[in-house]
């Protein structure tokens, strides 16, 4: 989808690009056999999509102008046709936009940006003008009435199906009521046989806008749905990012390079892509030369038993510059070398090269660029030397590398690993290396796999031993973490644009380097709460719960996912709950089984969460509304109508995760409700059986009939608040609060006594009009209880609430 | 009314009265009971029989269940204070029938073996049993033949009853409460308990009674409390050696069981029903082997009652678990009558007899 897209993207002009390879095909007839892919497949769908891009514009359009949208979608009947007229508030349109908004095929200001919008490919609402117009002759009517001016002005518009290019019928003033805005009119061969799609379009709009107001007029309807606005806040404004270097193909990699106008690499990386600076563009860079050039190993200096000397062979090296100077330069090269722990070739060379020059500054004899070969091969031959080598003469046999290799393989190999086996493989491996052809031990990381794989064959098969691939694979991580990155210089730009292979290893350097994620301020998430009053506006439930991910990478394109569930309420309960699917806040009405969203749903273990799931998978059943929103600067569809996400699994793992966030919620809901409900039931029960218990009781003893508040307070695990009076002129009231359940309660009690009260214990008084309104806060731990006493004359009346707890756990008899 | 009946009704008032005061002291109501399984019932050395440990289960109003268990509960200890209070009685199966007229559904019983069981757990809680309440379970009909005086009061005044001679081939009919019999005058020797009525039809045909000085009692399968309690009362009062004779087969053995040692369901009453001196006669499985008897194999079912028998502590004696081991190892059972095999007469001429002898009965 990426590279499809951006490559386009580099062009201008995709259909006359095809028009002109197929002169003999009119665009009308590209249209003919493409309409599927644009979703205009039938009468019933072409009106919907027609309504979809023209809304999906609408929206856009006002947001862009930082408006709260107002649309208005009428159909209607006319002869043969219907007649689609969709009017919003935004900016209105100019004369020279005309044509490129409304007219040309493939025109789209979005196709080059990576920025989250509704359109994405510039086809929608040219497809629906061409449409209208191929199935009825009727050019698109258009008014448009730009903020600020006092008439509108009405075009009539014509795709000349030849060129692809718009022609302008009608141009002239004319009067209408909307301050500002944008009106259209396309008439076309159309059916209502998808009136529950495009019901199901403009609701679920709504949902995912609560910003919006719609509203829609259709044949069939005797009032017109309206769709009011939840709030006032428009969605954040996106900007515009550059490519995420995780996030482009070969391809297009291959044709930014070839279109830029930096010179190296690294301002390459640095000015084409988004989180790129100099550090970052330095990590690439080194491991693109990895890729490139390979690393060079780094082995030890000579130690003072070995057969090596590092000062005598630079010496002898050296010629006419004179014995002191000679002495000095040898020797200080054999000493820096010794100083170091490992080196490579690259580091011998800047060795020699530093003490090249100092040597002449002190003593007057310039080492030139022959001398200083010459001593760097002389030095390199004393740390490397391998005398197997088939130019090594033969009187000097010397083998410097293979204990050095011994020792590092025998440090990355598993202690159960037999010696012999392990010197084996150092004396393979050692004999390969030197042989490989490139004195200074160069190899790319798949060139050391290699030649490590074929050394561990080779003593398996003489050996009958193993050495697998743990083994190998440990080797040859210990080797390259001894290499070091060549200081060779990157090929510039246009060596690697031209160069298919270096600009593989750019991107795999690219892909393989930790850089940011892309910034997120390209997307407008709904936000969770506007999820959920998107939901709480357009489904009367009894929950609601929602949830926005953060943003996530897929591709290099920036996604965030949203989910929200509605549960109960007047949500229908029979078959399979409701599943809304957005994608940059446009609703997905078809192909509803191909989509990825469908897809994790399914997978959900639902029972877990309170719903029924038959068969315990699949789509699950009950009064429950699933909505999940993704917004991507490019969102992965399966085909061009954009009916389905494509299964990407890192956006399955995201709408998973936001899914199950919300419905965790929805499962503590429902348990609550559930322990309620059974709560309630048991409550029912036991308060008519135990009065007549009793009842009973008292009857068979001849007593009075026990008070058994408290006996149900304790097995209801309640709250119980009990009055108590004492005292005849001035009464002392006694509130017993008994906290019988297994949790802490956190009570507001309040009293409300038509006298006033005195010495209360506590809490606050406070007069209204003659009532006082007595107010305590208690917090009451499990099993204990607290006592509010006051004192107030014998005629006052009182009401007490009780706040804090659930009705369904309280008891008050006061 | 009758002391005895004042003392019944003033328990089962108490029982009202003790839910009373829980639920004005603000207390859950509540009702506890030793826990009637085979893991909470303990020998007692002082009785010689098996009666309930300490173990306790709580019915409590705290849950829909309990406290729909005390609610008839509460309606069933007004039924038996007003029938005590009108000198009436009835059976079991009337009080089943007798809770669908109470005014409160709730308070009705669902099934029969719920009512009986709440009575039993009335019996448990008040110390007084289902007898003193005047409840009756229903005709068991089981049987005495033998040479035994007594004198029975009955509804019709007191009747006085010899047990052979006063009686048909059926014998004289156990009352429901054996505590209204007075034992007068008797010529027994020992007690012979019969499991089935085709034996014990075939002892009395042979005159077995007569020419033994027994007395044949017809448990009828698994014995109803009043055929226990007889039993207890002729080994009690008359010290009369009593022992029983059942099938061979794993449910026979329970039957002595509840006979000697008490039954799991009426542990409570163990002291007042179970005769400890009671001894097995047979068919013992090794009687299976030694007179070749016809048999049947051992089903799937018989295999676990006998092993979870090997579990009861009551069957925990030497004796019981060699016998059991034994069958199981043979895989076999036989009936009582299997005897016949050897002719009509072998049960009484030599099988008795023989069994008798060995145990030092006669």
């Amino acid at each position: 989808m990426t590279s499809i897209q951006s490559t386009l993207g580099e062009e201008e002009g995709i259909a006359e690009e095809l028009a002109a390879g197929q002169r003999e095909i009119s665009i009308a007839e590209f249209f003919e056999k493409n309409k599927h892919m644009l979703g205009f497949d039938s009468g019933a769908r072409g009106l919907v999509t027609a309504v979809k891009e023209a809304v999906d514009n609408a929206l856009d359009a006002t947001e862009e102008a930082g408006v709260l949208p107002d649309i208005y979608v009428e159909i209607t009947e006319v002869g043969d046709y219907y007649r689609l007229v969709i009017e919003d508030n935004g900016p209105g349109i100019t004369k020279e936009q005309l044509p490129k908004v409304f007219g040309k095929l493939l025109y789209g200001s979005r196709f080059h940006t990576r920025e989250q919008s509704r359109g994405q490919q510039g086809i929608g609402i040219s497809a629906a003008v061409l449409y209208s117009q191929l199935t009825s002759g009727q050019p698109a009517r258009i008014t448009s009435r730009p903020k600020g001016q006092s008439r509108a002005q009405y075009f009539e518009l014509i795709i000349d199906t030849d060129t692809n290019e718009p022609e302008i019928k009608a141009d002239e003033e004319t009067s209408w009521d909307r301050p500002h805005g944008t009106r259209i009119e396309l008439e076309m061969e159309a059916n209502m046989r998808a009136r529950s799609q495009l019901h199901d379009y403009i609701k679920h709009t709504a949902v995912v806008n609560p910003h919006a107001r719609i509203e829609l007029r259709e044949p069939g309807l005797d009032e017109p749905l309206k769709f009011e606005r939840a709030t006032d806040q428009l969605p954040a404004e996106t900007s515009e990012i550059r490519p995420h270097p995780h996030g482009v193909e070969l391809g297009t990699l291959i044709k930014m390079l070839e279109a830029t106008d930096s010179y190296s690499i690294s301002g390459f990386l640095q000015g084409e892509f988004t989180r790129v600076g100099k550090k970052t563009a330095d990590s690439v860079l080194a491991n693109f030369r990895d890729r490139h050039f390979g690393r060079e190993l780094a082995w030890r200096p000579p130690a003072a038993h070995e057969d090596a000397d590092v000062a005598a062979a630079v010496a002898d090296a050296v010629s006419n510059k004179g014995a002191a100077a000679t002495e000095t330069f040898a020797s200080r090269v054999a000493e820096t070398v010794g100083n170091h722990d490992r080196l490579t070739h690259a580091e011998l060379t800047g060795i020699v090269e530093t003490i090249a020059e100092e040597v002449a500054a002190d003593t007057g004899k310039t080492f030139g660029n022959t001398v200083r070969e010459n001593a760097i091969a002389a030095a390199w031959t004393e740390l490397t030397a391998y005398g197997d080598a088939e130019d090594a003469p033969d009187d000097e046999t010397r083998d410097l590398i293979t204990d050095d290799l011994h020792a590092v393989i025998e440090d990355a190999t598993s202690t159960r690993k037999d010696d012999g086996t392990v010197r084996a493989v150092a004396e393979a491996l050692a004999r390969r290396l030197a042989n490989h052809g490139d004195e200074r031990f160069r190899f790319t990381r798949s060139d050391l796999d290699r030649e490590i794989a074929d050394a561990a064959n080779f003593v398996v098969d003489q050996r009958d031993v193993s050495f697998g691939e743990t083994a190998r694979e440990n080797v040859a991580d210990a080797l390259w973490s001894l290499m070091e990155t060549v200081p060779d210089d990157p090929p510039n730009v246009n060596a690697v644009a031209e160069n298919r292979d270096a600009a593989a290893e750019l991107l795999e350097a690219m892909r393989e380097t930790d850089i940011l994620s892309p910034p997120t301020d390209c997307l407008a998430p709904i936000t969770e709460d506007l999820v959920e009053a998107g939901l709480r506006k357009e489904f009367d439930a009894d929950f609601y719960a929602a949830a926005t991910r953060d943003a996530e990478v897929h591709g290099g394109d920036p996604f965030i996912v949203e989910a929200g569930i509605a549960y109960g309420g007047e949500i229908p309960a029979d078959g399979g709950v409701e599943v809304m699917r957005f994608a940059n806040r446009v609703p997905l009405v078809y192909q509803r089984g191909a989509c990825a969203t469908t897809d994790v749903i399914k997978s959900i273990g639902w029972r877990n969460y309170g719903l029924d799931q038959p068969g315990g998978s699949g789509l699950p059943s009950g009064p429950a509304v699933i909505m999940v929103h993704v917004a991507s600067t490019n969102v992965p569809f399966t085909s061009e109508s954009k009916d389905a996400l494509a299964n990407i699994p890192e956006i399955e793992d995201e709408i998973e995760l936001a899914i199950r966030e919300a419905a965790r919620e929805l499962k503590s809901f429902l348990n609550k409700r559930r322990s309620m409900q059974k709560r309630r039931e048991k409550q029912d029960v036991l308060g008519r059986i135990l009065p007549e218990m009793a009842d009973k009781v008292a009857e068979v003893t001849g007593r009075e009939r026990p008070d058994i508040d408290g006996a149900l307070a304790r097995i209801m695990n309640n709250v119980s608040v009990e009055r108590e009076f004492d005292g005849d002129d001035e009464i002392a009231v006694t509130l017993r609060v008994e906290n019988h359940s297994d949790t802490n309660e956190d009570l507001e009690i309040t009293e409300i006594v038509s006298a006033e009260p005195t010495d209360p214990t506590g809490g606050t008084v406070v007069d209204m009009d003659g009532e006082w309104f007595l107010q305590w806060k208690p917090t009451v731990a499990a099993g204990e209880e607290a006592t509010l006493t006051y004192t107030v004359a014998d005629d006052a009346d009182f009401d007490v609430s009780v706040d804090g707890v659930e009705a369904e756990k309280l008891t008050v008899n006061a | 009314m009758a002391t005895n009946d004042q003392d019944a009704r003033a328990q089962l008032i108490d029982l009202a009265a003790e839910f009373y005061d829980q639920f004005a002291g603000g207390q859950i109501p509540e009702m506890t009971l030793p826990t009637r399984t085979k893991s909470n019932i303990e020998y007692d050395p002082e009785s010689g029989v098996w009666t309930y440990g300490d173990r306790t289960s709580t019915r409590s109003a705290n849950s829909v269940r309990g406290a729909r268990k005390l609610l008839k509960a509460v309606y069933t200890i007004e039924f038996l204070a007003d029938q005590l209070e009108e000198g009436r009685s009835s059976t079991l199966r009337e009080l089943y029938y007798l809770s669908e007229s109470w005014d409160n559904d709730e308070a009705q019983f669902t099934s029969q073996d719920e009512s009986n069981d709440l009575v039993e757990d009335l019996e448990i809680v008040s110390g007084v049993t289902r007898e003193d309440f005047h409840m009756r379970p229903e005709e068991s009909g089981a049987t005495l033949m033998g040479p035994l005086r007594l004198r029975e009061q009955t509804r019709r005044g007191e009747r006085e009853i010899h047990c052979q001679e006063d009686v048909g081939e059926g014998g004289y009919q156990i009352p429901n409460n054996p505590d209204m019999i007075e034992f007068l005058d008797h010529d027994i020797d020992f007690v012979l308990c019969v499991e089935t009525g085709g034996m014990r039809d075939r002892l009395v045909e042979n005159g077995f009674d007569d020419d033994y000085n027994c007395l044949v009692v017809h448990l009828k399968g698994q014995p109803a409390r009043a055929t226990r309690r007889i039993t207890r009362r002729l080994n009690d009062e008359l010290d009369l050696p009593v022992v029983v004779f059942t099938d061979g087969d794993p449910w026979s053995y329970r039957i002595f069981g509840s006979v000697a040692y008490g039954s799991i369901k009426s542990a409570h009453l163990s002291e007042y029903l179970a005769t400890p001196d009671a001894r097995f006669i047979g068919i013992r499985p090794a009687d299976i082997v030694e007179y070749d008897l016809p048999s049947d194999p051992l089903s799937d079912s018989d295999v676990n009652a006998l092993e979870s028998e090997l579990e009861d502590p009551r069957f925990q004696t030497d004796y019981w678990e060699e016998q059991i081991e034994l069958q199981l190892d043979i895989g076999k059972k036989s009936e009582q009558q299997a005897l016949a095999s050897r002719g009509l007469d072998f049960v009484t001429d030599t099988y008795l007899p023989e069994r008798l002898d060995e145990m030092g009965v006669r």
